[in-house]
């Protein structure tokens, strides 16, 4: 194991992440089995009690968990001078078995975590928990994953020697190599453009639909997972070597750094942004039907859809800034 | 229009030095009427009029205020009908020193964001309807005990509430001031208001403006009369 604060603070982090959600699952399992608001049994108002309190420590806790991708990002670029071979976070994801596959469960578990805080909120604002049986068996579904992101971070960070020869981004992300990054870079750039365009104006006309009429909740849903996927996709296919103005170079991670101003960050937000904001307006929907529910939901959906618009809109015209400035040309 | 049941109160519940303030009450408390608690000190009479007034949650049982069932309600949602639905007397008055008599009676409506001018215009009528208005600016810490019990029953006005509570609210009075007070809320019962008074006062709980008493012992509903 490498000591580097960062890496510690993960460590800690992740582990008072999975004790706080193990806590809060052991309520829900209560809650689920002896949940029942017509009772005035002392067990039923010690629950109504405690989901006041777990929810709002569930906030907490699901919050650091969307900054932590964040950290653990800018913490595996930061670790890339210790290892043969990396030069960027590429490389140190890729210095063991376990780098790539933590990466992944952390984009789930942001996204779901994002899904969650939406139900909650949503929850939270009635005044009769009419979700409240919905997000705590979302909350078991949710748990295992965070474990086992906790058990694969720890993986990854203690079984990280300095001495690892370990691959470059170069290599990771070249059409010529093999694997899902190698294929992502392989995408066509002008027709990866087009589908890309075509994908985020669909995703933007559902969302005004969304925002106007109320109605497409569920359509908008699959639109904006499809925008995020388009997003990543595009970005290791035609942005990262407009940014790099390198047509070989495909690298998802250098973005991330400073020569290139950080850029990377802002796309990954405003992607993640969209995707949590926009799959939250059709998470919503069967809800819609509920009595208590009925006014805070519609207002909810159109509200979260004009945000998911205007974070892919922001992505959008980061990619525009960034082709248009690029002495690249397909 | 309040109706509790199977009510139970319990500090430091599984704890050893658990008490159990308020055992098994179940009662219907009628609108515009004056009911007083009445019982001997630790009785739970003032527990069971925190229960009634939101201030404090049961550690069993349902309270249901009209056709809505209270004790379930989230804390925002309680605190919104805490602060439309009653307005609080109490034993020590509590008024804020080191601010005026006015601004006093404007704090509890602070929080609903009527405009400055209109809330003042209305604490105003108030004062004056109780009979302090020369005293507005006077700091809280100045006033005599009849003028901050005055300054008191108009900040537990202030919100037009439906319902007064009031726990103990003669325990520092004079026999004149407690009788004054008891004119004031039979002023209160005629408005249509509901009144409900924690108290072992004679001078209240015999008082010929209630409608009901009910005695508390040992955190139970001993007898109940009128």
């Amino acid at each position: 194991m490498i000591l580097h604060p960062a890496i510690i603070a993960l460590l800690v982090s992740s582990i008072l992440i999975t004790a706080l959600v193990l806590f809060a699952f052991w309520y829900g399992v209560k809650i689920l089995r002896f949940w029942d608001l017509r009772s005035g049994s002392s067990l039923q108002l010690d629950l109504e009690r405690r989901t006041y309190l777990i929810s709002t420590v569930l906030a907490y806790v699901f919050g650091f968990q969307l900054v932590s991708l964040f950290l653990l990002i800018y913490t595996a670029d930061s670790l890339s001078t210790l290892f043969t071979g990396a030069m960027c976070a590429a490389g140190t994801f890729n210095a063991n078995d376990y780098g790539y596959p933590l990466l992944v469960l952390k984009l789930i578990n942001f996204l779901l975590a994002g899904l969650w805080l939406t139900i909650n909120h949503a929850d939270n604002r009635a005044y009769d928990y009419p979700l409240i049986r919905k997000k705590y068996a979302f909350l078991l579904l949710l748990a295992p994953f965070i474990v086992l992101e906790t058990f694969l971070q720890a993986r990854y960070f203690l079984g990280l020697t300095p001495d690892v020869i370990t691959s470059c981004c170069g290599s990771l992300f070249s059409a010529n190599s093999s694997g899902v990054g190698a294929d992502l870079a392989a995408l066509p750039a002008v027709p990866t453009q087009y589908v890309f365009t075509g994908i985020m104006a669909t995703t933007t006309a559902l969302g005004i639909a969304v925002a106007v009429t109320g109605r497409g909740g569920y359509a908008f849903f699959l639109a904006a997972g499809a925008a995020f996927i388009m997003g990543i996709a595009s970005l290791i296919s035609f942005i990262s070597p407009a940014i790099y103005e390198l047509p070989t170079h495909h690298c998802p991670f250098c973005v991330l750094q400073k020569e290139y101003g950080y850029i990377g960050y802002l796309f990954y937000s405003t992607l993640l942004g969209g995707a949590v904001t926009g799959m939250g307006v059709g998470i919503l929907k069967p809800f819609r039907s509920i009595p208590s529910m009925a006014v805070i939901i519609p207002s909810m959906q159109r509200r979260l859809a004009v945000y998911s618009v205007l974070f892919y809109a922001s992505a959008c015209l980061l990619t525009l800034v960034a082709v248009l400035r690029s002495n690249l040309r397909w | 229009m309040i109706e509790l049941r199977d009510i139970r109160k319990v500090f430091n519940a599984g704890k050893p030095h658990a008490l159990t303030a308020v055992d098994g009450v179940s009662l219907s408390l009628d609108a515009r009427a004056v009911t007083v608690f009445q019982g001997p000190s630790g009785s739970g009479k003032t527990t069971l009029l925190a229960l009634v007034g939101c201030m404090t949650r049961p550690t069993e049982g349902r309270i249901l205020l009209g056709d809505r069932e209270i004790t379930s309600l989230p804390e925002r949602f309680l605190t919104d009908v805490r602060r439309t639905t009653f307005g609080f007397i109490f034993q020590q008055f509590n008024l804020v020193r080191g601010i005026s008599v006015l601004e006093n009676v404007m704090l509890p409506a602070y929080p609903l964001g009527e405009h400055h001018t209109a809330l003042k215009k209305r604490a105003r009528v108030l004062l004056d309807l109780f009979g302090i208005l020369p005293r507005e600016s006077s700091k809280s810490e100045w006033l005599s005990g009849g003028e901050a019990q005055r300054t008191a029953i108009c900040r537990a006005l202030i919100n037009d509430p439906q319902i007064i509570i009031a726990d103990e609210p003669t325990a520092h009075l004079d026999t004149k001031l407690s009788r004054e007070f008891m004119d004031i809320v039979g002023r209160l019962k005629t408005e249509q208001k509901t009144v409900i008074i924690a108290s072992h006062d004679t001078l209240v709980y015999g008082s010929p403006v209630v409608d009901r008493v009910i005695t508390i012992r040992d955190g139970k509903i001993e007898a109940e009369g009128r």
